[in-house]
């Protein structure tokens, strides 16, 4: 019997074998512009010998978003300040595709940054200026730049705003590293981490005593070492060889803070259909007035070169 | 010909939007549960969650939690709200901190306000037989 179901597996079967047709003449024809463009871009960052692309993508996606620090300041009562940030000018300085990545990174920090407070003419100059790194890195096409631009200019669309932001971030990643080219995504995030840090030391070294400002610095630790980390698969790079020493010598200042761990079992609640936690576990952070200034130093330094 | 090309563009239409039963598209579940995330929370990672037609025990991915910092992992899934997955939290040391069972109830969101900086894993298990196909969330606020 040739039932409905028989029907459509026939079906299916057939236009498999169409589909699998138009799929072998396509590629017996030659690469499309773009996807040339693309591969040629890839000037730095050679593909390692042995990397392990399911290691590094797991360690990637540990790395947190800026935006929490963006929200801590605000939160914390710290005026908006668009001097701490990369200007937007410096685009032309970005010539190579190190820089491109790791500057792409730090202008969706400043991105998130004004976005949060609320900035939107300046948020419009890093949407421009993302939109170019974007684009000669090949990757401009999940960068929404027209509905981030019309959302921009309404303060009602925040939520919005900042959603689109970060999916068009999280797209841009999962495509590097499905595309085996995590080394740009590792410069990406780098990057990305890196301004947050400079723009944390910057409002601490201004207000000293704020304790939970130290304490996020301090924390910084176990992010640094996750980043250390993935630059020692590309040691081969000279680029990132570089800033891994650099970073190296972050991680040296942040090895003098102590991060003491105590878990404590957790209980829990039904709200609302919602399960509550309270987290009874805690962590100290033994961090020292030299050591933020240690810090703020050589993250200066490092986000000097990356940005110049 | 003209029918002949028509003929083989509705085939093809009819077979490719015809889902196969195991098929599980998990990327459109983590899509629907970014909104609904509870209210004030700031969207960061979506996660795909399939346990392969049953091949998979558990489906994991970590991020590090601040202290200081509130999140929430919410759960969608064909049918029931979470058809029999699970989301746990882990700390680095491999200690549960969270559940979405709870007392044997399946729990579609979890609101974990964290009180120690580290990695954490999210790890999805599957409670019952056959595939579970579904996505979640991950948002915070302050």
């Amino acid at each position: 019997m040739f039932n409905f179901a028989n029907n459509i597996a026939f079906m299916r079967s057939v236009s498999i074998a169409i589909a699998a047709i138009l799929l072998v003449a396509a590629c017996g024809k030659s690469k499309k512009p773009d996807e040339q463009a693309f591969l040629n871009s890839l000037d730095s960052a050679k593909k390692g010998p042995t990397i392990d692309e399911e290691v590094i993508n797991s360690i990637l996606q540990q790395i947190p978003s800026p935006l929490e620090i963006s929200v801590l300041l605000k939160e914390s009562g710290t005026k908006y300040n668009f001097s701490l940030l990369n200007t937007p000018d410096n685009l032309p300085k970005y010539n190579s595709n190190y820089k491109k990545a790791l500057n792409l990174g730090v202008y969706g920090t400043d991105l998130g940054y004004t976005n949060i407070y609320q900035q939107n003419k300046d948020g419009i100059k890093y949407l421009s200026s993302i939109k170019s790194l974007a684009n000669e890195l090949n990757i401009g096409q999940f960068f929404d730049i027209e509905t981030i631009g019309r959302l921009a200019t309404n303060s009602k669309n925040l939520d919005s705003l900042l959603l689109i932001t970060t999916e068009n971030f999280n797209s841009i990643n999962h495509y590097l590293q499905t595309q085996g080219r995590a080394n740009l995504s590792v410069l990406l995030l780098t990057g990305g981490w890196l301004e947050a840090m400079q723009i944390t030391c910057q409002v601490a070294a201004k207000d000293p005593k704020n304790k939970e400002l130290r304490e996020k610095i301090g924390e910084q630790k176990i992010i640094l070492e996750q980043i250390v980390l993935l630059f020692g698969f590309y040691k081969e790079d000279e680029n990132m060889a570089s800033l891994l020493n650099d970073l190296n010598e972050l991680k040296a200042a942040f090895d003098k803070i102590n991060i003491t761990y105590t878990y404590k079992e957790s209980t829990m609640e039904v709200v609302n259909g919602v399960a509550v936690i309270k987290d009874n576990s805690t962590t100290t952070i033994d961090i020292t007035d030299k050591d933020v200034q240690a810090i703020t130093g050589i993250t200066n330094t490092i986000r000097t070169k990356i940005a110049s | 010909m003209k029918k002949v090309i028509l003929s083989i563009f509705s085939i093809s239409l009819i077979a490719f939007s015809t889902p196969l039963a195991s098929q599980c598209n998990s990327e459109n579940f983590a899509n629907a549960c970014i909104p609904k995330l509870g209210s004030g929370f700031n969207f960061l990672k979506s996660y795909k969650v399939d346990s392969e037609g049953g091949a998979k025990e558990k489906v994991e991915y970590s991020y590090v939690f601040t202290k200081g910092t509130q999140y929430m992992i919410n759960l969608c899934a064909s049918g029931s709200a979470t058809d029999g997955i699970i989301v746990t939290i882990f700390d680095s040391g491999r200690n549960k901190v969270a559940t979405s069972k709870i007392n044997g109830q399946f729990i579609s969101a979890i609101a974990y306000p964290c009180n120690a900086t580290g990695i954490y894993y999210i790890q999805y298990t599957f409670d019952g037989a056959g595939g579970k196909c579904g996505g979640s969330a991950l948002g915070f606020k302050r």
